[in-house]
């Protein structure tokens, strides 16, 4: 009884301690916090983060800035709600499948007005440009990086396999993926994407062979206004993309996602992984494949020779709610220009957005080298928008997903497939 | 206690029961060695189920990488603090309903029934603007609040069971010689029920800890965050980090495994109506 | 929970145990009580008092789960997706037809119903099974004990990790074991295929459930009075006999609402499907609660409340039909 009480005693004094603490708002020293939320957490970002922070808040004695880091998976909902709810958000990270949805609900500010006299968009490469100002001329993020597909490939397998070059068409892909494939010694071919985003992969091969007829401007269209998936072609991408899941990727990978496909890379028991630059530092940091292991090549061509490079970005931006605009958009130039946009981009290795930093040493060697490769060719190598900010891409995602893996697992044909994706676009451009 | 038990019976009652420790503790067994081998050593093939370099890296790196000693402080408050108040509330709630009959009792526990079936997720959107109107988002306080809500029902439904076995007279016995009702009952009446309590605090306890949704949803700055989110947070940025998580896991379910231990003997006690006897 | 929890006619008294009550209502003195058990209304101060014990109860179960609930509903009647909220007029049943109308959703049906039969008649056998052989005193009987209750004091989400990683086709110890038993002699990959994913995740599930039921059906058998047995042992009746015939009868109460909370926990348990296999493969393992979450993923608010209501409404219907069904056994 006395033990009870007491303990029931202990409890409401905490939670009375709590109430008092809990309370406690911002400083009210007229000093300035920002909270910043980031959406595509990973705690060796999160760190280099927060030493750009640092300096910031050092150059600007007033303002702070707390980093708020939810787990990716559930980051973007985190962010919608605070969002919604229009408090403690400041400064937040907008990803190109996001501006769509959080600028037509209001949420995000037009920091076309603060960032007027900015002097750093000069050096802003010219795709930086054209994703920070959307197409009524209002900026609601400016991007901090590029991602952009490559092949990770592993040197030494390939030459065992007695190839003497990386794959440089999906046909050759999967004849070396094949060759390399041997799950009684637990090695395999390709880190096949089959869970979330798996549309992703599948969608960039139909890209590759259809490349002649596409439209640069909707990588998803035709130059004849037709989807991609209705193109003959197609089908045969399809044939050797799903032939690749059968003859050289683990059997497991019908539910690979980003984490799985990575972690199948870098624990060295798969030899292929296309995927974007940032994948470089984790790869980096294996404790299972050294440097001289592995490298990466230009992204995959179709039977034209060709390969479409789809480009996909994130930056940063403002809430409409928050009620330091100014400090916020102070920041985000920070982060935007010399050595802090430099130092982000290359410790996160993407693509960067300034002009100076693409022909420094760091992007032009070692595993970057592809990307120069591809850079410099841009019409083997056409880069390309996809539909990403269409308010529906989330739809898509979930559905297509869901579809490739009823191929892989035999309750849909390919034709199937395509028709159904088919279909699916056609409607929704109808109704735009 | 009838002790006839023929050998094959007796042979049976042992393999399975000594099948079932092996399986329940495997797991267990599996995480802990994979937490202690070296972080490169984990993808190994073939498997190893004894670490070649015993290596506490993992765990080194939870409580410098991530801030791991914070979650635990918090969970530890939180938990305690919610679980202790629900306690509380719940008894002082089942007494009544174990007591005394009155019109609505039925609709009450029907209303405490049904908040089993609501599933979690319908909530949470509403709930953060809540939370954000009583400006009490991305608080601890907030978050044991909800808790105590949420382990109400369940554990009135429980203590009204125990106190419906302990007849009135003790209390009664008590009123007359001078004492309220609520002095009664804590003196005369919880004391009897001390193990039935422990139980009720204990299974609060373990909700608390471990309840992931909602501290995901309303915690947002890394000091407030409690354990589960942080294990979340392993697995879904760059890669899945078996390294650090199955260390953090270890982390977290050896407490509760302690705690269940040494309470397990006051649940099953706490749960049998031979607590009380006559 | 070993006397009547819910018992919604029956006078407060407790239940279940003929002549096992401490103290039988009719007889015992009432004191400030008077009368019967079933005495009603009271003074107003006898009044006020009960609902000052109830108050702090009531107060935080509206505020924090039925007002967010209620609240949260209304959205199942409108269209609210987040992706575009300019946009939130009232379309009534439009979202219930969408879901009806969606095969996926027959599929989830179909996948908790095996989720929740799957999981729960093991869990209840096993846990019935363990919990009578731990009734008779073994040396190791305490540690034991302590050490085959623990799977409870884990949450949800980090069992599916670990049987995730444990189901692992290429590194995980379930294939390696088996293949080691000379059982395959190629790796299963479990999460990657339907069937296999759905066992996998049920086996998950038992390992979590089966301490439940041992826990609670070990303390009901705790309160059979031994007469009961030895009188049974008297008139020859064998041990499977006196299982059927005594014990669970006796416990039968107990028994049957422990199962029932079980069934309606297990249903709205999506913590270990989602972290073993996220509803995948194509589906295959999505029960109604994580294909909730899908939606809500998908900023699909209006539909998914939609979800969550049909939730509620289905084990609302199925706790009435049980309900009824143990209480007419009762009667009869």
């Amino acid at each position: 009884m006395a033990h009870k009480t007491s303990m029931a005693g202990l409890g409401l004094g905490l939670v009375a301690a709590l109430a008092l603490s809990g309370c406690s708002g911002e400083a009210s020293d007229g000093s300035v916090t920002l909270q910043m939320v980031e959406s595509l957490t990973n705690p060796a970002r999160t760190e280099v983060l927060e030493g750009l922070i640092h300096e910031f808040e050092e150059e600007n004695p007033g303002i702070t800035v707390e980093l708020v880091s939810p787990p990716t998976d559930q980051a973007d909902q985190k962010i919608q709600q605070m969002l919604q709810a229009g408090e403690g958000i400041d400064v937040v990270e907008v990803r190109d499948i996001t501006v769509g949805p959080f600028s037509t609900n209001g949420w995000l500010a037009d920091m076309s007005g603060e960032l007027e006299d900015w002097d750093g968009w000069t050096n802003l490469t010219e795709n930086a440009t054209k994703y920070a100002t959307n197409a009524d001329g209002a900026t609601y993020y400016v991007p901090y990086g590029f991602y952009g597909l490559s092949l990770f490939y592993r040197t030494d397998l390939i030459e065992a396999a007695g190839f003497d070059a990386p794959p440089a068409s999906w046909d050759e892909l999967l004849e070396q993926a094949s060759a390399i494939q041997d799950p009684s010694k637990n090695q395999f071919g390709y880190a096949f994407r089959g869970g979330t985003n798996a549309n992703s992969n599948v969608v960039v091969a139909i890209e590759a062979y259809v490349a002649d007829q596409l439209d640069p401007d909707n990588a998803f269209k035709l130059a004849d206004g037709d989807t991609i998936f209705s193109a003959p072609e197609a089908a045969d991408a399809l044939e050797t993309y799903f032939e690749l899941f059968e003859k050289a990727s683990p059997p497991s990978s019908v539910a690979w996602g980003y984490p799985e496909m990575v972690e199948g890379f870098s624990n060295g028991s798969t030899a292929f992984l296309l995927q974007d630059p940032e994948v470089i530092a984790t790869v980096e940091q294996s404790d299972a494949l050294t440097a001289d292991q592995w490298t990466t090549a230009p992204l995959l061509t179709g039977p034209t020779g060709k390969a479409i490079q789809p480009m996909a970005t994130a930056g940063w931006g403002t809430a409409e709610s928050s009620e330091h605009k100014a400090e916020a958009a102070k920041l985000i130039a920070f982060l935007s220009e010399g050595d802090a946009s430099t130092t982000f981009t290359e410790k996160n290795s993407l693509v960067p957005i300034l002009k100076d930093a693409a022909d420094s040493d760091f992007y032009t060697t070692g595993a970057w080298a592809s990307y120069v490769t591809m850079n410099e060719n841009p019409d083997t190598y056409i880069t390309a928008v996809q539909p990403r900010d269409s308010s529906w891409w989330t739809e898509w995602i979930q559905k297509s997903d869901a579809e490739v893996q009823q191929v892989l697992i035999g309750q849909m044909t390919q034709q199937e497939l395509l028709d159904s994706w088919d279909a699916y676009w056609t409607d929704k451009w109808k109704n735009d | 206690m009838i002790n006839t038990e023929t050998n094959p019976a007796r042979v049976i009652r042992v393999l399975v029961l000594a099948a079932w420790l092996v399986i329940t503790v495997f797991p267990l067994y599996w995480i802990t060695v994979t937490s202690l081998k070296e972080p490169g050593a984990i993808f190994s093939y073939p498997l190893t189920y004894w670490p070649e370099v015993f290596s506490l890296e993992n765990y080194v790196g939870l409580f410098e990488k991530a801030q791991f000693g914070t979650y635990i402080g918090n969970s530890l408050l939180i938990a305690t603090a919610a679980a202790s108040v629900a306690t509380l509330i719940a008894m002082l709630s089942a007494y009544v309903l174990a007591r005394f009959e009155f019109r609505s009792k039925g609709a009450l526990m029907m209303a405490f029934l049904v908040t089993q079936m609501i599933p979690a997720f319908i909530a949470l959107g509403p709930l953060y603007l809540l939370m954000t109107q009583l400006k009490l988002v991305d608080n601890k306080f907030g978050l044991i609040l909800i808790y105590i809500a949420i382990c109400i029902p369940f554990c009135t439904v429980m203590l009204r069971g125990f106190f419906a076995n302990v007849p009135d007279a003790l209390e009664e016995a008590a009123m007359i010689d001078g004492c309220s009702r609520i002095g009664a009952l804590f003196r005369v009446i919880v004391p009897v029920m001390k193990p039935g309590i422990v139980a009720a605090f204990i299974f609060n306890f373990v909700n608390c800890w471990n309840e992931l949704f909602l501290s995901v949803t309303l915690m947002n700055r890394d000091q407030n965050k409690t354990i589960p989110t942080a294990l979340n947070g392993f697995i879904t940025s760059y890669n899945i980090d078996w390294g650090s998580m199955s260390a953090a896991a270890v982390l977290t379910i050896v407490p509760t495994m302690v705690l269940f231990a040494f309470a397990s003997r006051y649940i099953v006690q706490g749960l049998t109506a031979g607590a009380v006897k006559g | 929970m070993t006397r009547t929890t819910i018992d919604l006619e029956r006078p407060s008294s407790g239940t279940g145990a003929p002549g096992e009550r401490p103290s039988d209502r009719a007889g015992a003195p009432r004191g400030s009580l008077g009368g019967s058990g079933r005495r009603r209304v009271f003074t107003t101060r006898k009044g006020v008092a009960i609902l000052g014990f109830l108050a702090p109860a009531i107060l935080f179960v509206s505020v924090f789960i039925y007002y967010p609930m209620i609240s949260g509903s209304q959205m199942a009647f409108r269209n609210w997706n987040l992706t575009n909220l300019t946009d939130t007029s009232w379309v009534g049943l439009k979202n219930f037809e969408a879901i009806f109308a969606n095969p996926v959703f027959y599929t989830v049906l179909g996948n908790t119903l095996l989720w929740v039969l799957g999981s729960i008649v093991p869990q209840l056998v096993i846990g019935f099974a363990i919990a009578l052989w731990l009734r008779r005193r073994f040396r190791f009987r305490g540690v034991y004990q302590a050490l085959i209750f623990f799977p409870w004091a884990i949450s949800g989400f980090l069992i599916g990790i670990l049987f995730r990683w444990m189901f692992n086709s290429e590194f995980g110890v379930v294939n390696d074991l088996l293949a080691k038993a000379g059982l395959i002699d190629s790796p299963i990959p479990w999460l990657a295929e339907p069937g296999t994913a759905m066992t996998a995740v049920i086996i998950a599930n038992i390992w979590y459930g089966v301490t439940f039921f041992a826990i609670m059906i070990l303390a009901a058998l705790q309160s059979v009075p031994d007469e009961l047995f030895e009188a049974a042992a008297l008139d020859g009746a064998g041990k499977v006999r006196t299982l059927f015939q005594i014990t669970i009868p006796y416990i039968r109460t107990t028994l049957a609402l422990t199962i029932l909370l079980r069934v309606i926990w297990i249903f709205n348990f999506p913590d270990i499907i989602w972290a073993m296999t996220g509803g995948g493969p194509a589906n295959q393992t999505h029960i109604v609660t994580t294909w909730m979450i899908n939606t809500t993923q998908r900023g699909d608010y209006g539909q998914a409340s939609a979800i969550g209501l049909i939730v509620v409404a289905i084990l609302l219907v199925f706790s009435a039909f049980y309900l009824m069904a143990i209480r007419e056994k009762r009667d009869a």
